[in-house]
């Protein structure tokens, strides 16, 4: 038992849901007490659905209970009445997992055809939001996919598309563009917009594209061995990992055709992968090489997220940006070896693995990296320290789930991801010109600048955002753990650090602190803070 | 108060879509500063409150969960003690509210029993029942002002004055203490107050004046426990609830007041609003359990309220509503799969509902207002008149600002799974 305020990864029910709410004529029904239905509104409010998600309830009363009546067979009638899914997934929640409830002998007891229906009774004390997902399509796929011919030109699946995903309706149009540009058909896009006949029809494809670590990969390892499909498993985030994802793809994609006397697809000129058809397909590369982004080779960065996200960032600050990766970890402990593989010789220590996300603010705390990509919770936990932050991968807030056009895969992503980090750091040439006369005019900065620190208050790095979204985002604010013995200033001390540029007053005054409390002393006097700087550089 | 004749009430199945008791957390951890609310329950009660609670919480949080993993289920009682030193190490809380959720109760831990055994005497550790096994949403409040109880001190008898039930910010809480002694009505206070050590004094011969509908079963507590007497009005909400609420609650202290002009004088101030509800359908879908004063303000402004529902309804707390609601139709917890069919065959102009349906009702082409919403605003009494007329008014106003919407066209791509 912990005390937990927090977690990275929702339940097994949400991540059972975000594949049925997905996918068309399916149904899921939790067998579940009153309330934990809340999921439904994770599809409503972040989604907005325009259409009531396909999730019932099957409401367990205390009183139910006592009289050992189950209500599960009336509401699978009821659902079945009202929208004749082709598909009912019976999910169990924690309490009626515990009961160990027989939920096929009652599903039973409903006289609905037994085809119509999947019991998915994971036990939802062991098993997390993504593996439930991957594991749920694993298993639809294992049942509906079925030997057939294969499309006369070549095509794809997209696999692991899911509702509530990163990004996610940006991403598959990136994709999309990119199979477009190239002219092979996208045969299958699955969970996410797709039927039980569309599963049906996943082996017509010539291979599958399972970008995503957490979700779609198991499937595409089924197809491959059963069907004897292909699958590409990178995630094309990055200019470099999309140059080869591409070249992959079409490797694959001829190796076949060759086989079927298709003729081979050729990479175009890469000019026909930007959004003119006219231009670079990416700014990134050129962007790297500029004078004003010389000052980003130094800066420290901090990675830490889901599987894939953390992989892929890891590689493009480092290897496209040139930045400096001082650590990086995930919360997904059942793919953490598979990242510590993937970023074999770019961590200068062990992989941080935790799903507490105390630990993590811990570490920000400790490193004050320049750049922290994250999650949601990073973000508030760099909020309270003044770290730039961008959110990289789930779990999310409402403003990742935006109207515009803002993928992280292919090309156009490289643009989105570099444009984040730029607008998150602090600009190169006006860093310097702050550091070097102080406040540079930002006096009014000052005002935010000065709230206390436990008050989540509109720090500089974040006044790029939206205001009305600034008030929302206040919703996850971490609580804060007390600081053990506080070190007091005196008024000259507090006055010179003022002189000190906003953005990095905090690092300087805990840094500072740190410098009193090893040399002995019990406040931080002008004479301290005078040795600090000398001490530190600062 | 006895009803002069029996009130209809549909029962069906509470096939809804709503939040269980550990919702009121959302709002108590605010309401009571020197508070922490403690949850033992799963990965389901933490992802709840982090995400249907998150979307609406705009502050630092004063609760956690003690969260039970595969190994604690074969525990015979979950121990705490560690994780009450922490947060009482990191949030110095004078009290701690221990609120029981689905998973434990199944394992039928004995909350009652280690509530008593985790509190000192400088930090309290009190139970709260909130699972969804039993209650819904608001009704978890009701738990709390329970556990509160032994925490009002008792009033010696002669010490006449009024106790308002139920937790509202501090601004309507001073509005409503000033229209009180304005009336000549000595206030004793607020369950619950701002600060666990300022709850008031409580005994025969205070009146106890609920205002919120959610709370019958503290005052039932109170009355039993304490000999003081309930008010059984309206609830101060509207013109006409609240001229009934402060009628009724001078009346417990022999003051007879006539409140017709204020009553005409709040009506005529929302005119503009009551002329656009006149003749509207509206739906209540079952949320809150705010749904009957709401119903019975539309109904009175002229509304035509073709459904109320709500999860729990007490005929005997509610009954000057229920009597006021004559003629509409009332259910108590509905079966969300009938009411879609009735809200798609009656066509109703604006729908009351939850977080978890008003958009996709959007998707349906009717207008709607989050219940929600109605708890976070200020809507009591005579300085509420307006911000409670002004919640319906406004989604109807702004839809007839709109540019027309060809939902063909502006809602392609949005949830393919449903196209």
């Amino acid at each position: 038992m912990r005390l937990a305020f927090w977690l990275y990864e929702g339940t097994a029910l949400h991540g059972i849901s975000r594949v049925t709410n997905s996918m068309k004529g399916v149904h899921t029904v939790y067998h579940a007490p009153q309330g934990d239905d809340y999921i439904t509104a994770t599809y409503t409010m972040l989604e907005r659905t325009p259409q009531f998600p396909g999730l019932s309830i099957s409401v367990v009363r205390g009183r139910d209970l006592a009289q050992g009546v189950s209500r599960l067979p009336a509401t699978l009638q009821q659902v079945e009445h009202h929208y004749s899914p082709e598909l009912i997934v019976i999910a169990p929640s924690c309490s009626t997992a515990l009961l160990q409830e027989d939920l096929h002998q009652l599903a039973a007891h409903s006289g609905l055809p037994q085809e119509k229906i999947l019991v998915y009774a994971l036990n939802p004390f062991r098993v997390s939001e993504n593996e439930a997902a991957d594991g749920l399509l694993t298993e639809l796929v294992k049942r509906f996919a079925a030997p057939q011919e294969k499309t006369a030109l070549p095509s794809v699946n997209l696999l692991g598309f899911t509702s509530l995903g990163f990004h996610l309706r940006a991403n598959l149009t990136s994709i999309r563009r990119m199979l477009q540009t190239l002219g092979i058909a996208v045969n299958v896009v699955a969970p996410w917009g797709a039927s039980i006949d569309d599963l049906r029809k996943l082996p017509a494809a010539w291979l599958n594209i399972a970008p995503y670590r957490e979700i779609g990969t198991t499937a595409a390892e089924y197809l491959a061995k059963t069907f004897d499909m292909p699958a590409i498993y990178d995630a094309p985030i990055g200019v470099e990992p999309t140059l080869a994802w591409l070249r992959s793809l079409i490797d694959k994609l001829n190796a076949i055709g060759a086989e079927r006397g298709v003729p081979p697809i050729v990479l175009p000129q890469l000019h026909a992968f930007s959004l003119d058809g006219l231009s670079a397909p990416s700014g990134v590369p050129w962007f790297a090489r500029t004078a004003d982004m010389e000052s980003f080779s130094n800066k420290r960065a901090f990675v830490f997220g889901d599987a894939t996200h953390t992989v892929a960032l890891v590689k493009f600050l480092r290897n496209e940006l040139g930045m400096q990766i001082i650590g990086a970890g995930t919360y997904l402990e059942r793919h953490a070896d598979w990242v510590r593989k993937e970023l074999e010789g770019y961590l200068p220590g062990a992989l941080i693995v935790t799903d507490k996300f105390q630990d993590v603010a811990q570490i920000i705390d400790d490193e004050m990296p320049d750049l922290v990509c994250g999650t949601q919770m990073e973000r508030h936990s760099c909020r309270k320290l003044d770290v730039p932050c961008m959110v990289v991968c789930p779990p999310t807030h409402i403003e990742n789930h935006l109207l515009g056009y803002y993928p992280f895969f292919g090309f156009d992503g490289a643009d989105v991801i570099a444009d984040r980090v730029y607008l998150s750091c602090k600009l190169g040439l006006e860093k310097h010109l702050i550091d070097f006369f102080g406040d540079a005019g930002l006096e009014y900065e000052e005002h935010e600048a000065s709230a206390p620190p436990e008050e989540p208050s509109a720090t500089p790095s974040d006044s790029n955002e939206h205001p009305s979204l600034e008030i929302a985002a206040d919703v996850a604010v971490i609580p804060v753990v007390a600081e053990d013995g506080e070190m007091k200033w005196s008024d000259e001390a507090e006055t010179m650090l003022k002189k000190v540029p906003f953005f990095v007053r905090k690092k300087v005054r805990k840094n500072t602190e740190t410098f009193a409390r090893e040399s002995g002393a019990n406040m931080v006097s002008i004479e301290v803070f005078r040795q600090a700087k000398e001490s530190l550089g600062g | 108060m006895q009803l002069s004749r029996d009130i209809q009430v549909i029962k069906e199945d509470n096939v809804t879509h709503s939040f269980c008791g550990l919702a009121c957390v959302g709002w108590m951890y605010q309401k009571i500063k020197d508070s922490f609310f403690l949850i033992l329950g799963t990965h389901t009660c933490a992802h709840f409150l982090q995400n249907a609670l998150g979307m609406m919480i705009f502050a630092k949080p004063r609760f956690g969960i003690a969260l039970m993993e595969e190994g604690d289920l074969s525990k015979h009682e979950p121990s705490l003690e560690e994780i009450i030193n922490e947060i009482k190490a990191d949030h110095h809380p004078s009290v701690i509210f221990l609120l029981s959720s689905c998973t434990p109760e199944v394992m039928k831990v004995d909350f009652k029993g280690l509530a008593h055994l985790l509190s000192t005497p400088d930090v309290p550790v009190l139970f709260v029942p909130a699972s969804g096994l039993v209650y819904n949403f608001t009704q978890a409040e009701d738990s709390v002002l329970s556990a509160l109880v032994p925490f009002c001190p008792e009033a010696p008898a002669g010490q006449k004055s009024v106790v308002f039930l139920g937790s509202v910010n501090d601004v309507t809480a001073d509005d409503l203490r000033a229209e009180a002694e304005a009336l000549g009505i000595p206030v004793g206070g607020f369950l619950p107050e701002s600060r666990f050590d300022k709850m008031p004094a409580i005994g025969p011969d205070t009146v106890l004046a609920p205002i919120q509908p959610y709370l019958s079963r503290v005052a039932v507590k109170l009355s039993r426990e304490r000999g003081c007497s309930v008010l059984h009005s309206l609830f101060p909400f509207g013109p006409d609830g609240t001229r009934a609420f402060w009628e009724d609650l001078a009346r417990e202290f022999g003051i007879t007041v006539d409140l017709r002009d204020r009553e005409k004088a709040a009506w005529e101030k929302i005119r503009n609003q009551t002329e656009l509800l006149k003749g509207k359908k509206v739906f209540l879908t079952a949320d809150t359990m705010m749904e009957l004063p709401l119903a019975r303000f539309l109904h009175s402004a002229g509304a035509d309220v073709v459904e109320c529902s709500s999860a729990y309804i007490n005929k005997k707390f509610h009954a000057r509503e229920l009597v006021a609601l004559d003629g509409v139709r009332v259910v108590e917890q509905p079966n969300f799969h009938r009411q879609l069919e009735d809200v798609r065959r009656i066509k109703p102009d604006l729908i009351i509902t939850s977080l978890m349906t008003a958009n996709p009702f959007v998707g349906n082409g009717f207008v709607v207002k989050w219940s929600m919403e109605f708890m976070l605003m200020s809507i009591h009494s005579w300085s509420g008149v307006i911000t409670l007329a002004n919640m319906f008014v406004s989604p109807l106003q702004r839809r007839s600002k709109l540019p027309a919407f060809d939902k063909e066209v502006w809602l392609e791509g949005v949830m393919p799974s449903a196209e």
